[in-house]
């Protein structure tokens, strides 16, 4: 294999091990701020892709041409509303359910995926079919041999890594962040200190439906194309990949997200015949991961009270 | 506060008992049905066989010479085999229903021959390409009245010779209708002998991502992609050549004869190549007529490639019941013995296995965000030229 | 020392048979009549009737006799129940859609005790109920009409299952709550995806199943005795009709004996079941193979009701169906189940206008059970330690 050509699949690699380390990122906040496994977080990335693409029909209607302003408001927008949507979810839907037992609040964020996946596909005009994303990145590309360098694939990873490390100084340099982590490693202290618990629990909900936003409409912008049920997949993969790096870590979440596209990339370099079995290879590691580490790679420090 | 509320719920139930008895039943009719793929990917073409079925009942029920009223049922099949097998047992279970024009999508097609044998119920294939469909098993339920994809992957292959194009690298989806595809158009090529298949690529027929197989075809270098699938991802895939930079001709089948396609990709959609068998609706002996009265009729979708076909095959299952009778063996005794009836889509004769023979094959290739006649594109006369022809 | 044992009372000093027994009749009548409308005005004036009757006797407190007769008289009803689903049968005996209707109610209902069985006693989290019953269909698909006699395709159809479901133990033993959902959702991605890649088993286009034949009687003709013609569904019918009731009888059984109490104990404390000595491990396995067999072995004839399998019938979402109804009924009642299953399958088919709707509203309908009726429809009764014994 020439240099180009793997070049090629780093860069591939790279692109998906970037929306998945985004969506995985937010399964471990909720899951460090409120013991919650949030299922309905692939789909909110789904909704917040399709917001975009409602806000550009808007756009384009009002006659605003320029690319560059419609991509940031087309984000802006998406992510304020997802912002809001995680608020809604975690104020009726999980908090009341503290109190039950964990199943409960895993069965409700399930059904709430599928109502949000379901609402899409039934009530935006047209859901059930695929949907063209407008194109908003420059096109140009450079041909180096086998590799293709495109202008619009560097962008997005560059924006991606912004939003992560901007996450990271969020949660590692500022007050926001210090009363998150508190509130992580114990909900009673950090009550005792005088953090609002409520608001840290929506806020850590907002940020994380933000990052889910973000990252459908990087999806939507890298395969020019949303449909209802991106959600679903990249949701099941990024819940995969928080695990494989361990839930409550943001670290492991971003090692997660990469290795599990590494492993999709091999997979499909090993298995000319059909890429397909990419995913089958991929699951099966999971599984076979979640044998051998039960609390994932990095692992978790749990303490029960028996 | 709750006995109220009961009491109301009650006064309610027995004011829609009055009424659903006040609407006494309408006279008899004759229930026909219709199977397409009304939701997902392909949805343009299913609501367009529906329509263009719907057209064939409404003129029908507003002859006065006719002997029944008839009521069309149409279900969705969702171009997915299990949901197909789901929706043709609930029809053909129904001892009401006497006949049905079924099936867009191969793979569906395909799925409920043996259900539609198993019942005893006489259905006529619209859309679905497949030889296998009535070729497989010889039930005398199953008919059909536009081609198989034989011919057109022969005219395809035809083409991409005459062109003088090498190498060709085939991605096709697995259902059977891709694999059909894969089959004939590899024949085809290698009859012809003058280009060479220099790799083949089995997609999922929802698959997301190509830039695995794209990457491979890139090594490769071929001058064709020819796509065996549908719409969605011939979309897809169309797109994801663009992204890699792969500079080759995209050449289709049937399966991308649609304004989806167009819409899907824009200005990238030029240059794309496909083939049809049969003539564009307006070139039919019916045609014309076929579209005034469509037109006439305000439906939210355009007949799309197919509506012509399946206006034909309701027509026929129509005339059959009014010749024998509302009884679904006398029709497969009637349907068993078709020889050049009229129809729009001109002359119809059923051979023993139910298949009509279609002749023409339309070469389209994509002009300014149309599909235009090969013959009549300025690709043929050589104003415009395809990526790398020579 | 003297202990005086408390006096066994017989079952007849306890509730009367009569409310569960007109209850079972009007349930009779209530299906008969749902599944005979065409109209759509009659199904939702029937739909809202039934919501009426219920709130009614709710208000009347006339549940609680109903439930109470059922829980004494539990044998003699269960036998009514019977005869009585011959009834509805036999009144539909030539309509072959209704038959078919009822007997896929009968079989999801079997499939979901066997993950009662899982979920209900043991609770193990197990999200890929619906690639169990893949695996049973898929060995219909391959086996059925070969060597094999087709009453052995079905055990094997099972065995099968629980075969593919000890691939999953280490995983399943070896994680608690979240992480263990993931290992079974992982599982039911991976098993849609790896049928339809795979051209073995047919692929993304599936197989056809051939019908049942038991010694020369084929259950895919119409039986025409004399003057009377039965649909050949009728004969899948008493098929899984048998299964159920023997499904039935083996979980009512499993939960009272002293498997079913070391399950319960297993679900509700791991920590202090396993300081009393249970063998937290060796339960976890027993629940979750048998839960699997049983699975296995609805799938299997389900696969030779419908006569077609393909990857798409099995996945994530047909699995969260099936939890969907574990739920609705009520989490370890059997009856529960069988309630929420009819609701579940043939409400949607005969209220067309909600037909495309209904994943949206199943899911609905399970977050407000969630939020404010947990324990589900028909909630699993106290169990009782002592055969006379009144909560």
């Amino acid at each position: 294999m020439d240099a180009g050509l793997f070049a090629q699949y780093v860069m591939n690699g790279l692109m998906l091990g970037m929306m998945y380390a985004l969506v995985a990122v937010g399964f471990t906040l909720f899951f460090g701020v409120l013991d919650v496994i949030q299922f309905s977080h692939g789909d909110v990335l789904t909704v917040g892709a399709f917001t975009a693409l409602a806000a550009y029909a808007g756009l384009v209607t009002f006659g605003i041409q320029s690319q560059w302003l419609n991509l940031i408001i087309l984000l802006v927008l998406a992510v304020l509303t997802m912002a809001a949507l995680g608020m809604a979810v975690a104020r009726y839907l999980v908090m009341p359910l503290r109190g039950a037992p964990a199943l409960n609040t895993l069965l409700i964020t399930l059904m709430l995926g599928t109502v949000l996946r379901e609402s899409v596909r039934l009530f935006y005009p047209q859901g059930a079919n695929p949907k063209h994303f407008p194109v908003l990145l420059p096109q140009s590309s450079i041909n180096l041999g086998h590799f293709n360098l495109r202008l619009d694939n560097a962008v997005m990873l560059a924006a991606g890594a912004t939003a992560i490390v901007g996450l990271q100084l969020l949660l590692n340099r500022t007050k926001l962040g210090l009363a998150i982590r508190a509130v992580a490693q114990d909900e009673e202290t950090a009550r005792t200190m005088g953090i609002n618990f409520t608001a840290i629990v929506l806020l850590t909900f907002a940020i994380g439906s933000g990052l889910a936003a973000f990252a459908g409409i990087m999806n939507g912008l890298y395969y020019n194309e949303i449909n209802f049920d991106i959600g679903l997949y990249l949701g099941v993969i990024g819940f995969a990949a928080a695990i494989i790096g361990g839930l409550g870590s943001i670290y492991g979440a971003i090692l997660g997200g990469f290795l599990f596209a590494g492993l999709q990339t091999v997979g499909s370099v090993l298995l000319p015949f059909a890429s397909a079995y990419k995913d089958v290879f991929a699951f099966a590691v999971v599984i076979a991961i979640m044998a051998w580490r039960p609390t994932g790679l990095i692992r978790e420090k749990i303490s029960e009270r028996v | 506060m709750i006995r109220i509320r009961d009491f109301a719920v009650t006064g309610l139930a027995a004011a829609i008992l009055a009424f659903a008895a006040a609407t006494a039943d309408a006279k008899d009719k004759v229930k026909v049905g219709f199977i397409g793929p009304l939701t997902g990917g392909v949805s343009a073409n299913g609501l367009g066989g529906r329509n263009s079925a719907d057209l064939a009942v409404r003129l029908r029920d507003a002859d006065p010479k006719a002997k029944y009223q008839y009521e069309m049922i149409a279900l969705d099949d969702e171009c997915k085999p299990n949901v197909a097998v789901q929706v043709a047992t609930k029809m053909a279970s129904d001892q009401e229903m006497i006949a049905a024009a079924t099936h867009y999508c191969s793979a569906t097609a395909i799925a409920t021959v043996d259900v539609y044998h198993k019942f005893g119920f006489p259905v006529i294939v619209w859309g679905a390409v497949l030889p296998d469909i009535t070729y497989r098993n010889k039930y005398p339920e199953i008919h059909r009245v536009n081609g198989t994809m034989i011919n057109q992957n022969d005219a395809n292959a035809a083409l991409i010779s005459k062109l003088g194009f090498k190498t060709v690298a085939v991605i096709h989806d697995t259902t059977d209708y891709g694999k059909g595809h894969n089959k004939y158009f590899s024949e085809a090529l290698a009859r012809i002998g003058t280009a060479k298949i220099v790799g083949t690529f089995g997609v999922t027929s929802d698959q997301q991502d190509f830039t695995a197989e794209l990457t491979q075809i890139k090594a490769l270098n071929p001058d064709v992609i020819y796509f065996g699938g549908l719409t969605p991802i011939g979309v897809r895939i169309r797109q994801q050549m663009d992204k890699l930079g792969i500079n080759a001709v995209f050449d289709g089948t049937s399966g991308i004869v649609s304004d989806a396609y167009i819409q899907g990709l824009g200005p990238l959609a030029e240059g794309t190549l496909a083939f049809r068998e049969g003539a564009p609706t307006e070139k039919l002996p019916g045609g014309k007529s076929f579209l005034a009265n469509y037109n006439e009729q305000k439906y939210d979708n355009p007949p799309e490639a197919y509506g012509a076909f399946a206006y034909a095959a309701m027509n026929m299952i129509l005339d059959s019941i009014e010749k024998v009778g509302p009884d679904r063996k006398k029709v497969i005794a009637d349907l068993g013995d078709v020889k050049d009836r009229d129809s729009i889509i001109g002359k119809i004769t059923f051979d023993d296995h139910g298949q009509n023979t279609v002749a023409v094959i339309t070469n389209y290739v994509v002009q300014d965000g149309k599909f235009v006649e090969w013959d009549d594109s300025e690709y043929a006369s050589g104003k415009r030229e395809l990526p790398r022809q020579k | 020392m003297n202990a005086s044992k408390p006096k066994a009372e017989t079952a007849k000093d306890g509730a009367p048979l009569w409310p569960g027994l007109t209850a079972l009749a009007i349930a009779t009548l209530y299906l008969i009549a749902l599944l005979a409308a065409e109209r759509q005005t009659s199904i939702i004036f029937l739909l809202i009737l039934a919501i009426a009757a219920v709130a009614t006797a709710a208000w009347f407190r006339l549940l609680a006799g109903v439930s109470r007769s059922f829980g004494d008289h539990e044998d003699a009803l269960g036998r009514c129940a019977i005869v009585a689903a011959l009834a509805v049968a036999a009144f539909f005996h030539s309509e072959p859609f209704a038959l078919l209707l009822f007997t896929t109610v009968l079989v999801y209902s079997l499939a979901t005790l066997g993950l009662n069985i899982q979920f209900g006693y043991a609770g193990i989290l197990n999200f890929a109920g619906a690639s169990f019953f893949g695996i049973g269909a898929y060995t219909s698909a391959v086996l059925a009409g070969g060597v094999v006699p087709d009453l052995f395709v079905l055990t094997i159809g099972g065995l099968l299952a629980a075969l593919a479901g000890s691939l999953l133990l280490l995983p399943v033993l070896r994680t608690r709550g979240h992480y263990a959902a993931v290992v079974t959702i992982a599982f039911a991605l991976l098993f849609r995806t790896f049928l339809e890649v795979n051209d073995v088993l047919g692929g993304p286009q599936g197989m056809p199943v051939k019908g049942m034949r038991i010694l020369n009687w084929s259950f895919n003709d119409n039986i025409d005795a004399g003057p009377i013609s039965l649909s050949f569904y009728m004969n899948y019918f008493i098929a899984s009709l048998i299964l159920l009731v023997a499904a039935f009888i083996l979980v009512r059984r499993l939960e009272r004996s002293w498997i079913g109490l070391n399950l319960d104990a297993l679900r509700l404390d791991e920590t202090a079941a396993s300081c009393f000595g249970l063998d937290v491990a060796r339960w976890k396995i027993t629940a979750f193979l048998i839960g699997n067999v049983v699975i296995g072995i609805a799938g299997a004839l389900f696969g030779m009701v419908g006569g077609f399998v393909a990857p798409n019938n099995y996945t994530f979402a047909d699995s969260l169906i099936l939890v969907s109804i574990l739920l609705l009924g009520g989490i370890g009642n059997p009856w529960g189940i069988v309630v929420a299953t009819v609701i579940v399958v043939i409400v949607p088919e005969k209220l067309q206008v909600i037909q495309e709707y209904r994943f949206l509203l199943y899911a609905m309908m399970v977050i407000a059970v969630l939020l404010f009726r947990p324990e589900g429809l028909l909630p699993r009764p106290v169990r009782r330690y002592f055969p006379a014994w009144r909560p």
